[in-house]
Parts: C-alpha cells; sequence; structure tokens
C-alpha cells in the first residue's frame, strides 16, 4: 500500500507539473491585456504599456514562467492582476461556496437517484422504471442554466422561496449563507442525478442478472436483502467511480450554476479571471483543479478497496 | 438566580415598545445596489470605467463636481476659481474643516500632492499635464495652478468623476494607493471582492458649498453588489433583493414596469455609439473611402437591430442632444445617407481595390455586434470587402491600440459633459484623426474662454467632424436602469448616486 500512495503520488506531480505549463502557455496564447482592462476604456496606449510594466507583463515569457514555477514548488501561486492579493488567498476565499455547492448537490443528487435507480433496476420495464428514465433524459437533456433561470424567476422572485443570487450580506451568518446555496444545488443536482439515476440502473441491472443473486434468492433471502446487500454492494463500484468524478467536476466550479446565482466560488473566479485576464489566478484555479482531481480520483480507488476486497493495489 | 418578576418583564417590554415607537427613524436602513461588475480599483484616478466612477463618488471627492445642469460647481473648493485674465492661472480657495476617513484634515498640501500625482498617472490628468507649469500651495487653504497656456477644458477635467482628479490625505500618495482614503459622505467599512462593498456613514462629513447637491447621508449603509448577469440583475431587483439595479436589458422593461415591487428608470439620452476609425494606418486612411463608409450606413436599421424598440434609440446626428448648449446642426446633412449607389461610386472614385475592411467588435456589449452586423450587409452592398472581428472585450482592448490590426472599431461613450473630455476628437488619441482645420480649431477650442465663442467653435468641429469622417456617431440610445418601488431620492444617471437615498416605509 505505501508503495501504492507514492506512486500515486509522483504521477500526481508530473500532472500538476504538465497541468501548470499547459496552463502557463495557453494564457498568454490567449490574445488580451489584463492592462488595457483594468485601465478602461479611455486609457491611452501609453498608459497601458506604463501599467504592464508595474505589474510585470513586459518580462520575457520564459522568465515569467521560470519565477511562476519556482513560486509554485514554494506553494507561492503568484499574485491576482486584479485583485492585487495572494492567488492562494483568492482561492481559499472562494472555496467555501464552491465546496458546499458541491456536497449538497451530490447529496440532492444521490438521495434522489440512487433509490429510483435501484428501484427502476428492480422493477425494469414497470411505469416508474419507465418515468424515471424519460425524467433522467429530461433532467440531463436541460442546461442547467435554463433550469436556474427558471427556479430563480419562479421559486426566488415570485413566490419568495428562495434568495435570488449571491451569497449574504457583510452580516450574513453560516447558515443564512447555506440558505442562498439551496435554489442552486437544486439545480445542480437534477442534472447530476440524472447522470446518477442511468448508472445506479444499469449497473443494479446487471448484477441482478448474476448466477449469484439468483443462488441467493434460491437460498430464501428476502427480496430486501438480495438487492440490498449482495445486488447493491456489488454495483457499488461503478456508482463510486461517477459519484467521485461527478464531485471532482463540481467542486472544480459549477461554472454557470455559480454565474446564474451570483455565488462567489471558483466557477465565476475563474470565468471573471478569464474575461479580466487574470494570468495568475487562471493557472492557480487550473492547478488546483487538477490536484483535486487526481485526488478524487485517488480516494475513488481508494473506496474501491474498501467496497470490493478482490480488487489488490 | 434572580427572578423576573411578571410586572417588571411587563414594564421592560412597554418600555421596549415605547423606545420603538417613539424612535421609528433610528430603524438602520441599508440600500442595496447591483452593479455591472467589480470595480477594478477604488481608486478613480486609475480608471475610465463608469462602475468605478458609480461607487467611489460616495467616498472619494474632487474639488469640483457637475450640478444638475452639467455647469462646474465646487465640491471640496470653497468657490469657483478665480481665472487670470489670460486664463493660465487658476487660484482655487478650498473649503476648511473637511476630514478625510482617517481623521486628518484637508489643507492645500493634500491637494497639491493629489493634482500632482493625477497629473502623473491618470489618463485624463496626462492629457492636460504638458499645459501645466506648477501646482503650488499659495496658503493654508489656497492653490493655484499655473498653465503655460490657456485650456478651458480644465474646470470640467477636475469636476469630472472618470480617471477623476480625487483628493486623497498626502501621506498615503505613491503609484499605487494601498487603502483608499477620501473625504465622502461614506467610507469603507468591509469589501469582499465579488461580493459587496459595504459603505458606512461618514459622521464628520462635511456638506459642499456652492451649488453642489447636498449629500444628505440617508442610508446608514449602502452595498455595491457586483452581479455580472444581466438577468440576475433583474431578478434580484423584481424579488427586492436590490434597492436600485445598474445596467438592465431593454427586453426586461416591460417585465419591471408590471411589477408592483419595482420601476424601470429610463436614462435618456444615455449615449452614443461610434464606429472608431483607424486614420493611422490601412484603409481608412484615404477620405474618399472614409466618406464611402459613412454614405452606406443604414443608421435606422443598424439602430433597430441593436436595440429592437424606439424606447432605446434615436436616430439623432448631431454630437450632443437636444436640449445641450453644444447642440448643432452642422455638417448633419451627411448623417443617415443610407446611399448604397453613393457609396459605390466614391469606392469607384477611390480606386478600391477590394482590401478587405476590418470592423473589430465584441459581444460583451451585444448592440455592438448587431449594429455591426447590419453595418457588413449595407457596406458590401456597396462594394466593400467585409471581414467582420468577433472578439471578445479583452482583444478588442487589446488589438485597438495596434493600428495595423483593424480598420473600424466599435464602441460608446456616454454624453460628457465637455467636448474635449472626448479623447477621439483629438489627433494624439489611439484613432490619430489629424486635419489641419479641425486640429487648429481644436486648438482654439481648448482655448477660449467665452462659451458663446466655445458653442460656436464646437459647432464647426462637428461640420469637419462630418465632412473628414473624423469618427462615426451611430446616433443616441437610453440605457435601462431599475430602483425598487418604495425607493426615493435617487435618479437615472449615468453615474447614479445614493447619498440622498430613502426608503418609505
Amino acid at each position: 500500500m505505501p508503495r501504492y500512495l507514492l506512486r500515486r503520488f509522483v504521477g500526481m506531480i508530473v500532472v500538476i507539473f504538465l497541468v501548470l505549463t499547459i496552463a502557463f502557455v495557453i494564457v498568454r496564447l490567449a490574445p488580451g491585456d489584463p492592462a488595457a482592462l483594468m485601465l478602461g476604456p479611455d486609457a491611452t496606449p501609453q498608459d497601458v504599456t506604463e501599467l504592464r510594466e508595474r505589474l510585470g507583463l513586459d518580462r520575457p515569457i520564459f522568465v515569467q514562467y521560470v519565477a511562476f514555477v519556482a513560486g509554485a514548488v514554494q506553494g507561492n501561486l503568484g499574485e491576482s492582476l486584479f485583485f492585487n492579493a495572494p492567488v492562494t488567498a483568492v482561492l481559499a476565499a472562494r472555496a467555501e461556496p464552491t465546496i458546499f455547492l458541491a456536497l449538497f448537490s451530490l447529496l440532492f443528487a444521490l438521495v434522489i437517484a440512487t433509490p429510483i435507480g435501484i428501484y427502476a433496476a428492480y422493477r425494469r420495464g414497470s411505469t416508474l422504471d419507465q418515468t424515471s428514465i424519460t425524467s433522467a433524459m429530461l433532467a440531463a437533456s436541460v442546461p442547467s442554466f435554463l433550469t436556474g433561470l427558471i427556479f430563480q424567476r419562479y421559486l426566488a422572485t415570485e413566490l419568495g422561496w428562495f434568495p435570488v443570487s449571491g451569497y449574504g450580506g457583510p452580516d450574513a451568518g453560516f447558515f443564512e449563507r447555506m440558505r442562498h446555496l439551496v435554489l442552486p444545488s437544486i439545480v445542480l443536482g437534477i442534472v447530476n442525478s440524472a447522470l446518477i439515476l442511468r448508472f445506479t440502473r444499469a449497473s443494479m441491472l446487471d448484477i441482478l442478472g448474476e448466477d449469484y443473486v439468483r443462488t441467493a434468492r434460491a437460498k430464501g433471502m428476502t427480496e430486501r436483502r438480495v438487492v440490498l446487500r449482495h445486488a447493491l454492494k456489488n454495483a457499488g463500484i461503478p456508482i463510486i467511480t461517477v459519484v467521485g468524478l461527478t464531485f471532482a467536476l463540481l467542486v472544480s466550479g459549477a461554472v454557470v450554476t455559480e454565474r446564474v446565482f451570483n455565488l462567489p466560488g471558483l466557477g465565476n473566479l475563474v470565468v471573471n479571471a478569464v474575461l479580466r485576464r487574470d494570468y495568475p489566478v487562471i493557472q492557480g484555479t487550473l492547478i488546483v483543479v487538477a490536484a483535486l482531481y487526481v485526488l478524487v480520483n485517488l480516494a475513488t480507488d481508494l473506496l474501491y478497496l474498501a467496497v470490493d476486497k478482490r480488487v489488490k493495489v | 438566580m434572580p427572578r423576573f418578576s411578571s410586572s417588571r418583564a411587563l414594564g421592560l417590554s412597554a418600555l421596549a415598545i415605547a423606545s420603538a415607537l417613539a424612535s421609528p427613524l433610528a430603524a438602520q436602513t441599508t440600500v442595496d445596489v447591483a452593479i455591472v461588475g467589480e470595480p477594478d480599483t477604488f481608486d478613480p484616478m486609475m480608471s475610465t470605467k463608469d462602475v468605478v466612477s458609480i461607487v467611489t463618488q460616495h467616498f472619494v471627492e474632487t474639488l469640483y463636481t457637475f450640478d444638475d445642469s452639467w455647469s462646474v460647481v465646487p465640491l471640496l473648493a470653497a468657490d469657483m476659481p478665480q481665472i487670470s485674465e489670460d486664463g493660465t492661472v487658476y487660484t482655487i480657495p478650498l473649503r476648511e474643516g473637511v476630514t478625510f476617513h482617517d481623521g486628518s484634515s484637508m489643507d492645500s498640501a493634500d491637494v497639491v500632492a493629489s493634482v500632482k500625482r493625477w497629473l502623473d498617472v491618470a489618463t485624463r490628468g496626462r492629457s492636460v499635464a504638458d499645459k501645466v507649469q506648477s501646482v503650488e500651495a499659495t496658503g493654508p487653504h489656497e492653490v493655484t495652478i499655473t498653465l503655460s497656456e490657456a485650456y478651458s477644458p480644465l474646470m470640467s477635467l477636475l469636476a469630472f468623476s472618470n480617471s477623476a482628479a480625487a483628493i486623497y490625505p498626502e501621506e498615503i500618495l505613491g503609484d499605487e494607493i494601498e487603502q483608499v482614503v477620501g473625504t465622502g459622505p461614506y467610507k469603507i467599512e468591509e469589501h469582499a471582492p465579488d461580493q459587496y462593498l459595504q459603505l458606512v456613514r461618514f459622521d464628520d462629513y462635511s456638506q459642499p458649498v456652492g451649488g453642489a447637491e447636498v449629500r444628505e447621508q440617508s442610508p446608514d449603509e449602502i452595498r455595491f453588489v457586483p452581479v455580472p448577469d444581466p438577468n440576475t440583475r433583474v431578478e434580484g431587483l423584481l424579488s427586492g433583493q436590490f434597492d436600485f439595479a445598474d445596467g438592465l436589458p431593454a427586453e426586461s422593461y416591460d417585465r419591471i414596469a408590471e411589477s408592483s415591487t419595482a420601476e424601470p428608470l429610463l436614462l435618456e439620452p444615455f449615449g452614443w455609439p461610434v464606429f472608431a476609425i483607424n486614420h493611422k494606418d490601412g484603409l481608412l486612411t484615404d477620405k474618399t473611402i472614409r466618406q464611402a463608409v459613412q454614405a452606406a450606413l443604414p443608421i435606422d436599421d443598424m439602430l433597430f437591430a441593436a436595440f429592437g424598440d424606439d424606447k432605446f434609440f434615436l436616430v439623432d446626428g448631431p454630437m450632443y442632444p437636444e436640449g445641450w448648449a453644444w447642440r448643432s446642426e452642422a455638417g448633419t446633412e451627411n448623417y443617415n445617407q443610407n446611399d448604397t449607389e453613393k457609396a459605390a461610386s466614391l469606392l469607384q472614385e477611390a480606386g478600391y481595390d477590394g482590401t478587405p475592411l476590418r470592423i473589430l467588435t465584441s459581444r460583451q456589449y451585444e448592440f455592438h455586434f448587431k449594429m455591426a452586423e447590419v453595418a457588413k450587409m449595407a457596406l458590401e452592398a456597396a462594394g466593400f470587402n467585409v471581414d467582420m472581428m468577433v472578439v471578445d472585450w479583452a482583444t478588442l482592448g487589446q488589438q485597438r491600440d495596434d493600428p495595423a490590426a483593424w480598420d473600424i472599431y466599435i464602441t460608446h461613450s456616454p454624453f460628457l459633459p465637455e467636448p474635449a473630455l472626448t479623447s477621439l476628437y483629438f489627433a494624439d488619441s489611439r484613432l490619430g484623426w489629424s486635419n489641419e482645420e479641425k486640429d487648429a480649431l481644436m486648438k482654439e477650442f481648448t482655448t477660449e474662454t467665452d462659451p458663446a465663442k466655445r458653442q460656436e467653435l464646437f459647432s464647426e468641429i462637428q461640420r469637419v467632424l462630418f465632412d473628414d469622417v473624423g469618427f462615426i456617431k451611430i446616433g443616441g440610445f437610453n440605457a435601462l436602469q431599475g430602483k425598487a418601488s418604495d425607493l426615493e431620492g435617487v435618479t437615472a444617471s449615468a453615474w447614479p448616486s445614493f447619498w440622498n437615498a430613502e426608503i418609505q416605509q
């Protein structure tokens, strides 16, 4: 196990280094000048040039790259050009809404999709099965921004059940901030529940057709025990994979949902950073996201070990 | 533990109710304002963006400001300046008893240091810096600005909140200001980037004298919330989350008008979309081809495509709308010609060889793109080969500084109180529009101090603008803002202020 973890750790470093390099190159290949954006429409070319010098953007690309890598190795992702603050601090300030949004929406999706997926597989071809498949297709097909706009208009503006947007004001406590996440979590949860439902159903269908399930039934076990103890446990691995990847995707920034609900999370941050050409923030976010993906993959693999004793490292 | 007797509890409750009834005005009022995005800076010297002006005018002030009729009036100055007969020496008296948010008092040393920094770092300050010989303290509360030649737009520049000649304590000044300290009616309490900027009333505020709007400091707090998505601003306004929302989409007008919680505020006129023309390099350095572009443009169609509803646009050629002192009809016979045949004939006369006409535009402002689409069709019908370069705003901001990269770029501007605040007229702008007659007129315009003569001169400049096609004003457009039905004391403006905002109970 320690050798396995070490191997994975080295792999993670390589992936992050590659992402770091690609991110650095790509953001600079894109046209657009952060200095011109910061100064506004009436700034003269001379103003822009001077601000570029002050921000260090006039230095050769290679010099900037070496400085960036040297800083990143020491955990310093640079300074945001826009916020004039360390990128790590900017990212840390945006982590809370994104992580809780990911957790709540995943929880919502799991609570809705897993039991329905299991039951739909168990009652294959039934009305509930057909309805769940159709609903899942619909949920997966409707883009989250549309669901977001509809929910925002009717549930927040018209009915006043939820806040329309934002993450609370200066005096908002933890629960008030979480209240602002309810509607976006439902919107995001609906999209993800479709994926989890279909995976759960498909996985359960495979397992329910296995010989050992037939044997368990022949031994006189109750249907509840057959489905929940024998079938679900073995159907778990693909479901865990999907849940893990979905979580990583959500934490890396539910860009559209955060945008529609104006949540100050990582997704919104990265969109704004691209529009502002805030290179260090774009790079920093990509590195954090890459690290997160690798970590979630590792956690998923370790969960396999716990769920299925046949898996060896 | 002491026991609470029922009579004591009753007494306390009665006292609490009585205090609440006796002081209904003591309730905290907070005005929540949805703005179009996070301000790039809280130092208004450093940006020409409207969102920066909207926010910073509440905590940073200038020597002068504009009143309702766009006349310059004192703000931190005690009076209008004494101007020498030749128009080169401005002696500005300062108000006494003005306190900065850090508790220090404003004096002439602060003003001299701030104005010098403005001349050094601000876009608008730099535009006048070469004409300023000295800025000196000529008394504890008096400052004298000496120019090398008369420059009549100086007062407007000192009054403008955009790339503003903001006054700071001398001690905090540097290339960059770490923590902005102003004299405004509100001060910064807390800033959570991309979430909110919380301003609270500044108790030691000293009111302006001599014509500037009184800052009542009605709300206890003003919160500016950056909301980049226009639809989210609309929903936030209608749900009551925001008391005011800036930059709303035209299509939301009817919904807001029908709502019981909010009202639309139509800012008419707001500004003018413009086709900025490259005079430094490329196809449009040829005047005849510029005139062909001007002749081909179907202005009505372009504005209708861009704004969709005539509540939001005006087909109007003069550079200033009705009611402004700068309004003139000179040269407007060349506006909105929509004459394909004339354009084709001008192209033939110029010997146009099919070189692509590069129009640089962005979808950041959808109306820019829609105008460009209609213009493209009309220009192609006249014989132009058009290359539409649709990029994001950041790219446009970079590419327009490279004269080899474009022929026309599309932008817009609010109507500014003084024509000289619009950089496009000057030969040293990125357009590089240099014309012997226009340059001589601009020189005379910026040195003339008599308002009537300045109006005549501007009329002449406008005539040359249309004839030489320096740039092309497409028309006028209105902006939509919205306020909660119970919000009073706020009017539609390109730079709305909230110091007099009251929420009616």
